[in-house]
């Protein structure tokens, strides 16, 4: 109980910690206003560009959308007290064009100048994540380019049938890679996502494959009875975590794919899934009820010791891991049926340092940046749900609205 | 953070940035339309209960143990498998919508896992069965209700085709 209380305290402690930061924060961020200088004025890519102001942590942008011409450097009396204002014009006449221009407020003094262009109108949002990253780069704030990756996730459309799709990340952008058939748990295969795992369902066993999202070719890499997901892909690309039952029990595996070896991980009679690896990658963290619910572990790949990372929460059933950081969903409330509320936390692979993320609402499929700055997560709140991000340097959040049909999988 | 601290550094004007260089997003990426090639089950999946003769076994909330309710239906499926012996038996476990991601479809795992076991021990050879979860992508009712989501909490069996 003496813990219990101790680890309570600390969790509000951080809570606490967390605004005050925002609020400090404030003060160290680049003020910067928009003007479109579009002939034909966009209001979602304008809304698009805001977002990612703020997600960036960087800046504080100005919300009203000013209109001026971008060739010119003149500045309105009402925006020199800003450090920054971002000129830019877009047009979707054929494909998508975007000019902008980066001027220091108070005299108008050109900072960054750059055109883009695509063939595709549809792709518009990524041209707007483009351009922020860039005026992010040459003001030498820290990365942030994980704005510019895609989102690749499976949605269940009917009974035994879903797709998988592609988005940018605050989904504007969204498009159909699989459809038909029950194709799910898409995970990335590379850094520069050209291709990502799955695990189709069209055969008598799960199968996973690896799909080319560019030329479609495909390869089976392995199959399994009862179950079959990739859970986790090394650094480099040789290794995966796979959650496979060949002989009905779900456990965890390590494929080499080099040699196309596999060792198995976990050995409990009972459930372990969601393999993610951790630290150096020579452990992993993983999801077990080997206490009876739901709950978070780590273990070395290659011995058998296993030790419990979380001691709060009831039902804490989805994990993932960067580095030595690990971020888990926890459920807390006792709902058999309905709506029951998960909350994010922040943890390390020690279990120190935990802080909640979130705190209203139904909280799933936590997933961390390439950089591990910034955490993906699904947000079920009434009857809507949505894309969320919190930056965990800045904490600053956003939640994008999505559809109604129900997300199986994501990753980024 | 002190980074906005830093002097924003100044480039002319002179058009050197000028470069479309979205081309890692200018790629046209595919789109594959499985029921082109058909799938086991026809392009619509519709069927969502137990065939061949077999009935269906139903779990509570959360756990995968046969409850001393479904032990006649065990039995019964048994007895089918034994008739059907030339045949592959498909046994897939389910769940309603109230679990996530991968431990979903573990628990279906177990549910069927558990009637395998509950088959062999009636004496039909475990070389004759295979098992899949399809964790909560098989619901056969989608009202919130208890008596729906009870419905979704089963392992269907088939022969396999």
């Amino acid at each position: 109980m003496r813990y219990l209380l101790l680890l309570l305290l600390s969790i509000n402690l951080f809570a606490v910690d967390a605004t005050l930061k925002i609020e400090t924060d404030v003060e160290h961020r680049s003020r910067i206003a928009l003007v479109d200088g579009s002939v034909v004025p966009n209001d979602k890519f304008f809304k698009i560009l805001l977002s990612d102001l703020k997600i960036s942590g960087h800046f504080l942008a100005d919300t009203t959308r000013h209109k001026g011409d971008i060739t010119s450097k003149f500045i309105e009396p009402a925006l020199k007290s800003k450090e920054y204002v971002l000129k830019y014009a877009v047009s979707q006449t054929t494909g998508t064009k975007l000019s902008i221009r980066l001027l220091k407020a108070s005299d108008g003094t050109q900072v960054f100048k750059k055109n883009y262009s695509i063939p595709t109108t549809s792709k518009m949002p990524f041209l707007a994540h483009k351009a922020i990253s860039d005026i992010n780069n040459v003001l030498k704030y820290p990365d942030i380019s994980w704005i510019n990756r895609y989102v690749v996730f499976s949605r269940y459309t009917t009974p035994r049938q879903s797709e998988i799709l592609l988005a940018d990340y605050t989904f504007n952008y969204q498009k159909v890679i699989i459809r038909g058939g029950l194709n799910l748990f898409p995970k990335w295969a590379d850094k520069k996502q050209k291709s990502f795992y799955y695990t189709s369902y069209r055969d008598l066993l799960p199968t996973l494959y690896k799909i080319n999202i560019y030329s479609g070719a495909k390869k089976k890499i392995a199959s399994s009875e009862g179950m079959m997901v990739c859970s986790d892909v090394s650094k480099n690309g040789s290794k995966l975590l796979l959650t496979m039952a060949p002989n009905g029990q779900a456990d965890i595996y390590e494929l080499n794919l080099a040699t196309n070896a596999k060792t198995r991980v976990t050995k409990f009679n009972g459930i372990d899934v969601n393999g993610e690896y951790v630290d150096d990658e020579s452990r992993m963290v993983f999801v077990s009820n080997r206490l009876g619910y739901a709950n978070i572990f780590k273990k070395s790949i290659h011995s058998s010791a296993v030790s419990q990372v979380v001691y709060h929460g009831r039902n804490n059933n989805a994990v993932d891991a960067h580095g030595n950081k690990i971020v888990y969903s926890s459920r807390e409330s006792k709902n058999a049926f309905g709506s029951n509320t998960f909350n994010l936390y922040l943890t390390s692979s020690r279990g120190s340092g935990t802080r909640p993320l979130t705190t209203t609402g139904t909280n799933q499929f936590p997933r961390f940046s390439t950089d591990g700055s910034v955490i993906m997560y699904i947000k079920h709140r009434g009857s809507g749900s949505s894309i969320g991000y919190v930056n965990l340097t800045s904490q600053q959040s956003l939640l994008f609205p999505l559809g109604g049909r129900k997300i199986q999988s994501i990753d980024w | 953070m002190t980074v906005c601290s830093q002097i924003a550094p100044d480039l002319d004007g002179t058009g050197k940035n000028n470069v479309s260089d979205a081309t890692q997003i200018a790629g046209d990426t595919i789109t594959i339309d499985e029921n082109r090639y058909g799938n086991e089950n026809g392009a619509g999946g519709q069927y969502n209960s137990s065939s061949d003769g077999f009935q269906s076994i139903y779990f509570e909330f959360g756990d995968y143990g046969v409850s001393s309710g479904m032990e006649n239906t065990i039995a019964s499926n048994a007895n089918v498998a034994h008739k059907a012996s030339a045949s592959k038996i498909k046994i897939e476990g389910n769940c309603d919508e109230f679990g996530t991601d991968e431990y979903n479809y573990a628990l279906g795992l177990k549910r069927a896992k558990a009637v395998k076991d509950g088959i062999a021990a009636q004496g039909i050879d475990t070389s004759k069965m295979v098992i899949v979860s399809f964790g909560e992508s098989n619901p056969v009712c989608s009202n919130p209700t208890d008596g729906c989501y009870s419905q979704n909490r089963r392992v269907d069996l088939r022969l396999a085709k």
